[in-house]
């Protein structure tokens, strides 16, 4: 067939209609249907990808264990982006096409956010990560945070900084993002409140490469610890830059720069005189369940997991135990969750508060001396 | 003529969306909510590139700008949407007035950059000044308009919402191509000197065509901010200024009905791939490329394509029967 | 002191790259007219190739690279027929947004075939580090500025000194008088896009080390370099270099002495002082009536 303009125009036309048929359920009468809205292109599938992965596993251990009721259930994946609107637009896609019976969100409040208020129209219970605490303010009844809120996290951070380092003059830098400036001032009021604040706060774009001015002007003004709001990549990039600086004062760093997509672009002295504060301490040596997950997730993905999955792989079995409880019916299963006290996940004990705020524990990390493995300080119990 | 064409335009407009919106479902209405709000900036932006010339990478930044006035308004100050969109979008077109002056002394592709800069500035702004715009956090919960107090906060009432600005944009914007003003703006674009030499007023035709872009694109932003009810500095970054261009790229430069198709099409071409899976973004680039390759005026082109053929075939039926 | 020449050193490293990826732009812009709006993911495919051949690949470091640049200058003929070929004739606006589709269909391919985690890409100096002034520096880093300032040096003598580059020129300023004069226009055009895609690689292949692989990464570049060729006079070769060192030094000592925060205002906001008070750049455009 040769490629004239008519016949372009003709496909051009046929792909435009084809889309426009009602869409067929692809799954089999009787499925109870989840829907995940979670980045799997752009700047934030790195994350996305762990939750998408942790959730296709908790899929397949839940219909293993019998379903609910003897029904499978099937998650049903949109893509969000690094888009606020394309978040929603998915998450309508989901509700309209797909009708499931619950959400799960992705782990950026922006998107959370953007999406909470056709949630509520819909009245559909929803798990989500996003850490911001604006999120959980807005008092959206539908909405459960399945990790640490930022300020949580925040907390934690500065109670490693003062317990565990003894700062006296704490430097904060941060990612210019919802999580990093949101978590940069909460910390920044903790360690004010504790009797010592910072002697310097600095900033840096998400897609930033170079962080020596940050890192010398808060080296330059004094500070006895380096405090770190990061996303996984530039993580790993500061730790890496503050060694070829040499910077001497210990660094506490969030979650992020610990997870195993940054980790694997770090040496072991990249590591020395680092603490993490990281979500949760994943390690085969925590527990049988813990063991069995880690184990799994390598082999059936071929990568390591990190805890913002993990936190979706718990939510969903939280999930699942709902409904084999109370049925599928929203409100029910809302008014279930929402009375959750201590459930044993693998990850964390969790447990909503009336925000909807299931995660107040942390775990402080340190890598073994020359190692990239990754044992646990304490844990911190933020209330 | 005038008269009648924009009238046709709005009357259209109005009648194509209202039926859409009886048969549409959530999703889908929201995608049509979404191309009509883009379509009102696109609009815009065709006054000032389509017609004036101007390539401005700078749209998404008044964009931002009607819909940050108002969710600042409305969520700090408590004002009503409806006292709040005006003043959105004034404070766009002065906005617009006042780096109109300096920034329209450049042209082609060192005011396409110059714009593009301006738009990185208007981003890292919203996303610093905390006190203002809660930073990255973005601010949320900004009231929906109502009428006779029944609140637009669904997308099917929405959509008469949109539709109506849509169809008054659109009419103004049709008028105004046939106008004096119009008429001096394009001869602005196509030879500045012979213009000038005529009797133009080059810099002020400039200024009025970047203000009247503006001010469409100031009430596309009071739109999306009462859509979505949420704003955050990501929704306005540069990559939505070059979303408009090419909206306007693969509709059709020049034309109104261009502006909407492009609008419309870029809206919903992503969404209806993504059943293709992980693919559906690169789909979507190979899709763009090919509408420009192949219809180099834009989809206007294949409409204006379909209608030649459509005459011509109806002139060989009736040989002498030709309009 | 030492912090001050420890950013200078840094912000040199930094405009390198920006200054490579912005001369990448320049001779595309001045051979064909085209503002690419991909020159950010050829450089993010340049990182990849690498990635691909280096790394995934185990191919070693010399021939590594040279499989990388080979299939750079591929892809750059692919460019040519594929992208510019067609959509040669259409309004300069229409060729942008062209490159804008191809951008978004190259960064989802790349993240389609190497996955979403960030890679490391290993750089024949890893490790050394050397002292200057007291200011630390990746011996990495050093090889970074001497590699650019090696291009601009061959850059230059093909230009101005081969017959082949005296052609490219030719074409440059005005593609119908090339035609008539005898010169292989298409070739000719062709071999800029190479020449743009292999410098890309280049770029690619030596900012990896530094920063990592990773498929989001050429945007902020394109944007960097952008405003570095705007500073520098648009399609001026030295001016992009010019504009490269200088937004690099500007993005450091601005975090450093002004706000870390605000710190691209002083980049973007000295791209549009330049563009009101001396349009023409630092060293002016050497192309006129073009766009």
């Amino acid at each position: 067939m040769t490629l004239t303009r008519q016949t372009v125009l003709r496909l051009a036309l046929a792909a435009a209609l084809a889309p426009a048929l009602p869409a067929t359920t692809l799954a089999q009468q009787g499925d109870i249907l989840i829907g995940a809205t979670v980045p799997t292109t752009g700047p934030l599938s790195l994350t996305g990808k762990q939750y998408l992965n942790s959730l296709r596993m908790a899929e397949q251990d839940i219909n293993a264990a019998g379903g609910i009721g003897g029904r499978k259930i099937r998650i049903v994946f949109e893509d969000t982006q690094a888009s606020n609107s394309t978040a929603v637009n998915a998450f309508m896609k989901l509700a309209q096409e797909t009708k499931p019976a619950f959400y799960f969100l992705s782990s950026y409040s922006t998107q959370n956010l953007a999406v909470a208020p056709e949630l509520k129209k819909i009245g559909v219970p929803a798990m989500y990560a996003g850490g911001a605490d604006v999120v959980a303010e807005q008092g959206n009844e539908w909405m459960f945070r399945i990790r640490p809120a930022d300020s949580v996290a925040a907390r934690g951070m500065v109670t490693a900084a003062t317990t565990i380092l003894n700062a006296k003059k704490p430097g904060i830098l941060f990612i210019q993002n919802d999580f990093g400036q949101g978590g940069a001032n909460v910390a920044a009021k903790q360690f004010e409140a504790a009797g010592t604040p910072v002697v310097g706060m600095e900033a840096y774009g998400q897609n930033d490469k170079d962080f020596s001015a940050q890192m010398l002007s808060l080296r330059a003004k004094g500070a006895d610890v380096l405090v770190l709001f990061n996303y996984p990549q530039d993580g790993a990039l500061l730790l890496r830059q503050a060694k070829m600086l040499d910077l001497k004062m210990p660094i506490v760093t969030s979650s992020a720069a610990l997870v195993p997509a940054a980790l694997q672009l770090l040496s072991p002295a990249d590591l020395v005189n680092v603490w993490g504060v990281v979500d949760a301490y994943m390690d085969a040596s925590v527990g049988d369940r813990m063991k069995d997950f880690v184990e799994r997730y390598r082999k059936m993905f071929g990568t390591d997991a990190d805890p913002y999955g993990l936190a979706y792989y718990d939510g969903a079995l939280i999930m699942a135990e709902g409904m084999r409880k109370v049925g599928l019916d929203p409100k029910a299963l809302r008014d279930w969750i929402a009375g959750l006290r201590d459930w044993p996940g693998i990850g964390h004990v969790y447990g909503f508060d009336a925000k909807g705020n299931g995660v107040r524990d942390l775990a402080v990390v340190k890598a073994k001396p020359g190692t990239k493995t990754l044992e646990l300080v304490q844990t911190v119990k933020v209330d | 003529m005038r008269v009648r064409d924009s009238l046709l335009a709005a009357v259209a407009i109005l009648a194509a969306g209202g039926l859409l919106s009886l048969g549409l479902a959530d999703y889908s209405l929201r995608l049509l909510n979404l191309s009509v709000i883009s379509a009102v900036a696109v609009i815009g932006f065709n006054v000032a590139f389509g017609l004036a010339g101007l390539i401005s990478l700078g749209h998404a930044a008044f964009v931002g700008m009607g819909a940050y006035t108002l969710a600042i308004l409305t969520t700090k100050l408590g004002w009503s949407p409806w006292l709040a969109a005006p003043v959105g979008v004034a404070v766009t077109t002065l906005f617009a007035a006042l780096i109109g002056y300096p920034l329209l002394r450049l042209r082609g592709h060192y005011l396409a950059l110059a714009t593009l800069g301006l738009n990185v500035s208007f981003t890292i702004v919203t996303a610093n000044w905390i006190a203002l715009t809660n930073g990255t956090n973005g601010i949320s919960g900004v009231p929906p308009f109502a009428v006779a107090g029944l609140a637009i906060d669904d997308e099917r009432r929405f959509l008469w919402l949109g539709l109506v600005a849509l169809a008054v944009v659109a009419a103004a914007a049709v008028a105004l191509q046939r106008s004096r003003h119009g008429r001096a703006m394009m001869a602005v674009r196509d030879d500045e000197t012979a213009a000038r030499m005529s009797g133009i007023d080059v810099t002020r035709t400039k200024v009025a065509a970047l203000c009247l872009s503006a001010a469409a694109a100031g009430l596309a932003g009071v739109l999306f901010a009462t859509h979505v009810r949420f704003v955050a500095p990501e929704d306005f970054n540069y990559a939505h200024s070059i979303v408009y261009l090419a909206m306007l790229i693969v509709g059709g430069e020049g034309t109104v009905v261009g502006a909407v198709i492009g609008a419309a099409l870029l809206t919903f071409l992503p969404e209806w791939l993504r059943g293709l899976g992980d693919a559906y973004l690169a789909f979507f680039g190979l899709m763009m490329l090919v509408i420009l390759i192949f219809l180099p005026t834009g989809l206007i082109g294949l409409v204006r394509m379909a209608a030649r053929l459509r005459f011509r075939r109806g002139a060989v039926a009736t040989p002498r029967g030709a309009p | 002191m030492a912090d001050f020449i420890q950013l200078c050193v840094n912000g040199l490293a930094l405009g390198s790259v920006y200054a490579l990826a912005a001369i990448g732009f320049v001779i595309v812009y001045a051979a064909t007219g085209v503002v690419n709006f991909a020159a950010g993911q050829f450089v993010m495919l340049g990182t990849f190739a690498g990635v691909g051949m280096i790394t995934q690949g185990a191919l070693p470091l010399g021939l590594g690279y040279g499989a990388a640049l080979a299939a750079m200058a591929l892809f750059g003929v692919l460019f040519f027929v594929l992208v510019y070929l067609p959509l040669r004739k259409s309004p300069v606006v229409t060729i942008i947004i062209g490159t804008v589709a191809i951008g978004i269909v190259m960064q989802n391919a790349v993240l389609l075939s190497f996955g979403s985690w960030p890679f490391r890409l290993p750089s024949p100096l890893d490790g050394i580090m050397l002292q200057i002034g007291g200011a630390m520096i990746t011996a990495h880093a050093v090889m970074v500025v001497a590699v650019t300032a090696l291009l601009i040096g061959l850059i230059w003598l093909l230009f101005y000194r081969t017959a082949l580059g005296i052609g490219m020129r030719a074409v440059a300023q005005d593609v119908e008088a090339a035609r008539l004069m005898g010169l292989p226009v298409n070739r000719l055009l062709a071999l800029s896009w190479v020449l743009a895609a292999m410098l890309a690689g280049i770029a690619g292949l030596l900012l990896g080390p530094m920063w990592f692989a990773d498929v989001n990464m050429g945007d902020p570049i394109a944007l960097k370099a952008f405003a570095a060729t705007i500073i520098g006079g648009f399609g001026s070769l030295p001016g992009a270099i010019a504009g490269g060192l200088f937004v690099g030094l500007a993005e450091l000592l601005g975090a450093s002495y002004v706000s870390s925060a605000y710190k691209d205002l002083i980049a973007f906001g000295a791209m549009i002082l330049f563009l009101l008070v001396r349009p023409q750049g630092v060293f002016g455009e050497r192309i006129q009536d073009r766009g």
